[in-house]
């Protein structure tokens, strides 16, 4: 600062300068605009960021962090942001960032799995996924209720994206062939397939879970029946060989059939997740229901070869039930081993004769006592079973029940259970004991006395067959050749031109004559009988001009 | 102190170490040395307050580049997408880890130490002093210099961009524009004008 100057007159001096304490430059806009972009880019990010979910798979292979996408119909819709080992190491949390959109997917029963290249029942799917590195595979569920942890399946659902159709289970005793995506076929065509199986609560049966796609899901009617159409059905019969098969690719992996029987009437379409049971063929799941079993015990005195459970009950030679069991028992008084054979009866197959019979006698089919007295009826009547013969080249026996009038009376017994039939032998079983009887009465003729008689007679007649040979044979020879000759000279005799021959036939022509005048002799004789005192006389006409004689 | 005072007014001659006084300049000049007829000086339009602004933006690109893929690429959809963290990562796997090291020095360190020292030193000059540990800073700012290789990396992404575009589909990320407009930025705040800062008392 200059000091001022006390002669001059003041000069103005400058104003003081204020500035502002803070001046903001517009180049201030370039970090705020870069600072405002990444802020946008950063709540856009967090914006399309959708819910975190954790997927527990048995194993992560396949899974990369940060790469793996998870996709809905083939669009991503979030990615793998995690792989690590579950807390006691027995499988594998894959934590997914799902996108804004896929939130449904956080819905309770929503499925997820690893899409990898498969080749199963349905055929090969996840090719894609050979170049492009596996992916998770997500169907959005339906439930109400929000989950964050979701156990992935090991094997993709066989039915995904709320596909139309209906789900039925099937009950059966075992899986046999069939797979999860075996088809379900209606008059041979694909309309379903097999989606899921599990044992009974008891392990006593399977339950086979079948989706039928729509519309097709509106063919199987309450009164449908469905079976195994695995592998080749080989029916030999009187019409030849006939061999049926559903389709080539259920000889590889099994498949299931259904139809409703041709008559059945009020049929209307099966409401969902229905139950049916699953018949081994299409034979006997369009044969008729067989009603209620009815088991029943048979107690045979003969050996049981070619028995076999499984085979027929024939009543009056209509099926009425099978084999179910044939054990060998000890009979403690006579020391003997009967066999017992169970066998079930499904009393429904008589058809007709079932209901007539049922209310006739007004019987309920529910009460034990009032079958065993139906049955001690009948066993009055004659009802007898019997092993017969159902093949004699092979020999399997199959029981028949019948009626036997004549069959000796037996004690039944009514409180037995199961009822136990009385029997009787078989009838290849009676053939052989009366067989057997003729054969011993065979044995029993004296045959070897017979046979040395007959043998002594031989010889002799061989003795006089050679003497016959040497010495009569050549007599017999001569005599031949005499006859010969004697029928030689006999000829020659009578030959035409012989002079026997002449005179012979002179001496005819002579008796001829003489035999005239014999008659004229007799017939004048006849005329005049006192010629033969007189003598003819003299005037006499001839013969020939007289009259007929006078009586 | 007149001495002193005339000596601050004297520039250097980098290449030949010829001694002139310091002129203003205005804009478009730049004054050359009589000798060696290198580059003096030149205009220098940015205050330290423009200075600082555009520093703060270049740190905003830097984490843009870090953090956003630089570039995405897919084959039949096979994906792929990588930011300079994952280049880094890659090359550490790979046989020859050191020059991962070098790589990270060259593409992530050194340019994130170049902006934290430049703030660092701006704002206290914005009130017209001198930032503690200053000499220090202002030593390393001239060190890190040859060290920072954004443009490098730069180039280095957009030729692979351009060569696997023929056989892939390529899709440049938000990362390699944040890392164009970075390095380019970075040339004009931290080059050697900074040596103005100096004159702080």
């Amino acid at each position: 600062m200059k000091s001022p100057a006390t002669e001059a007159p003041a000069e103005p001096g400058p104003p003081p300068i204020k500035t502002r304490r803070f001046s903001v430059s517009l180049v201030w806009l370039v970090p705020l605009v870069a600072v405002l972009v990444g802020l946008s880019l950063v709540i856009h990010s967090k914006l399309q960021e959708g819910p975190t979910i954790t997927l527990n798979f048995k194993t992560g292979s396949g899974l990369v962090a940060n790469k793996t996408e998870v996709k809905y119909r083939s669009v991503v819709i979030g990615h793998v942001s995690a792989v690590a080992l579950s807390d006691d190491q027995r499988s594998v949390n894959a934590t997914v960032q799902l996108d804004k959109q896929a939130e449904g997917f956080t819905r309770e029963d929503s499925q997820f799995w690893v899409v990898r290249p498969r080749i199963g029942a349905g055929g090969v799917s996840g090719i894609d996924t050979l170049l492009s590195g596996d992916y998770i595979g997500a169907d959005i569920g339906q439930a109400e209720g929000r989950a964050k942890r979701f156990k992935g399946l090991e094997n993709p659902p066989p039915i995904t994206y709320g596909e139309p159709g209906k789900r039925f289970t099937l009950h059966t005793q075992d899986l046999g062939s069939l797979d999860i995506g075996s088809p379900v076929y209606y008059r041979k065509i694909p309309v379903g397939q097999v989606v899921a199986y599990a044992l009974d609560a008891d392990g006593k049966g399977v339950n086979i879970e079948v989706f039928i796609h729509a519309p097709n899901d509106a063919y199987v009617t309450d009164n449908t029946r469905f079976w195994n159409a695995s592998g080749i059905d080989v029916n030999v019969g009187a019409n030849g060989v006939a061999i049926k098969t559903e389709s080539l690719s259920t000889l590889l992996v099994g498949g299931i059939a259904f139809r409703a029987p041709e008559y059945s009437p009020n049929d209307s379409a099966a409401a969902e997740a229905r139950t049916y049971e699953l018949f081994d063929d299409q034979q006997t799941a369009l044969a008729p229901p067989s009603g209620k079993a009815q088991y029943l015990t048979l107690r045979f005195d003969q050996a049981m070869r070619g028995l076999k459970v499984g085979a027929p009950v024939e009543f009056l030679g209509i099926e009425i039930g099978r084999v179910v069991s044939v054990n060998l028992d000890f009979d403690e008084v006579q020391r003997s081993f009967p066999i017992n054979v169970g066998i079930v009866v499904y009393a429904q197959r008589l058809g007709q004769a079932h209901k007539k019979m049922l209310k006739a006698l007004k019987h309920d089919p529910d009460d034990m006592t009032a079958t065993a007295q139906v049955f001690s009826s009948f066993v009055a009547n004659g009802l007898r079973a019997q092993a017969r013969n159902g093949n004699l080249l092979t020999g399997q026996l199959y029981i028949a029940l019948d009626f036997f009038p004549k069959a000796p009376k037996v004690a039944f017994d009514l409180n037995a259970r199961p009822i136990a039939i009385p029997t009787l032998p078989g009838s290849l079983e009676i053939l052989q004991e009366q067989l057997q009887a003729m054969l011993e009465k065979i044995n029993k003729l004296p045959v070897e006395r017979i046979a040395g008689n007959l043998d002594g007679n031989l010889v002799e007649l061989r003795k006089g067959l050679m003497q016959f040979n040497s010495r009569t044979l050549p007599g017999v020879q001569s005599t031949l050749a005499d006859v010969s000759k004697t029928l030689q000279s006999a000829s020659a005799t009578l030959a035409e031109d012989s002079p026997q021959r002449e005179k012979l036939s002179e001496t005819l022509d002579e008796l001829g004559r003489m035999s005239r005048s014999l008659r004229d002799l007799s017939d004048y004789l006849g005329r005049n009988p006192e010629a033969l005192i007189r003598g003819r006389p003299s005037n006499a006409p001839p013969i020939d001009l007289q009259g007929p004689p006078r009586n | 102190m007149a001495t002193m005072a005339s000596t601050a007014q004297l520039i250097i001659c980098e290449h030949c170490d010829c001694v002139y006084q310091q002129v203003v300049l205005g804009k478009h000049q730049k004054s050359l040395c009589v000798r060696c007829a290198g580059v003096l000086e030149r205009y220098n339009g940015l205050t330290v307050e423009q200075r600082l602004a555009l520093t703060i933006t270049a740190a905003m690109l830097w984490l843009f580049a870090n953090f956003y893929p630089i570039m995405t690429i897919s084959l039949q959809g096979l994906k792929n997408s990588a930011t300079l963290w994952d280049s880094v990562l890659a090359l550490s796997q790979g046989p020859i880890t050191f020059i991962a090291m070098v790589a990270a020095i060259a593409i992530i360190i050194a340019p994130a130490f170049q902006l934290m020292l430049l703030i660092w030193v701006l704002a206290f000059a914005l009130s017209q002093r001198r930032a503690p540990a200053f000499k220090l800073c202002m030593r390393w700012l001239e060190t890190l210099r040859p060290w920072s290789m954004l443009e490098v990396c730069l180039l280095g992404a957009m030729v692979a961009v351009f060569k696997l575009a023929g056989m892939l589909a390529v899709l440049p990320g938000i990362g390699l524009f944040a890392l164009a407009a970075l390095s380019l930025l970075l040339i004009r705040i931290a080059g050697r004008d900074i040596r103005e800062l100096w004159a702080l008392p």
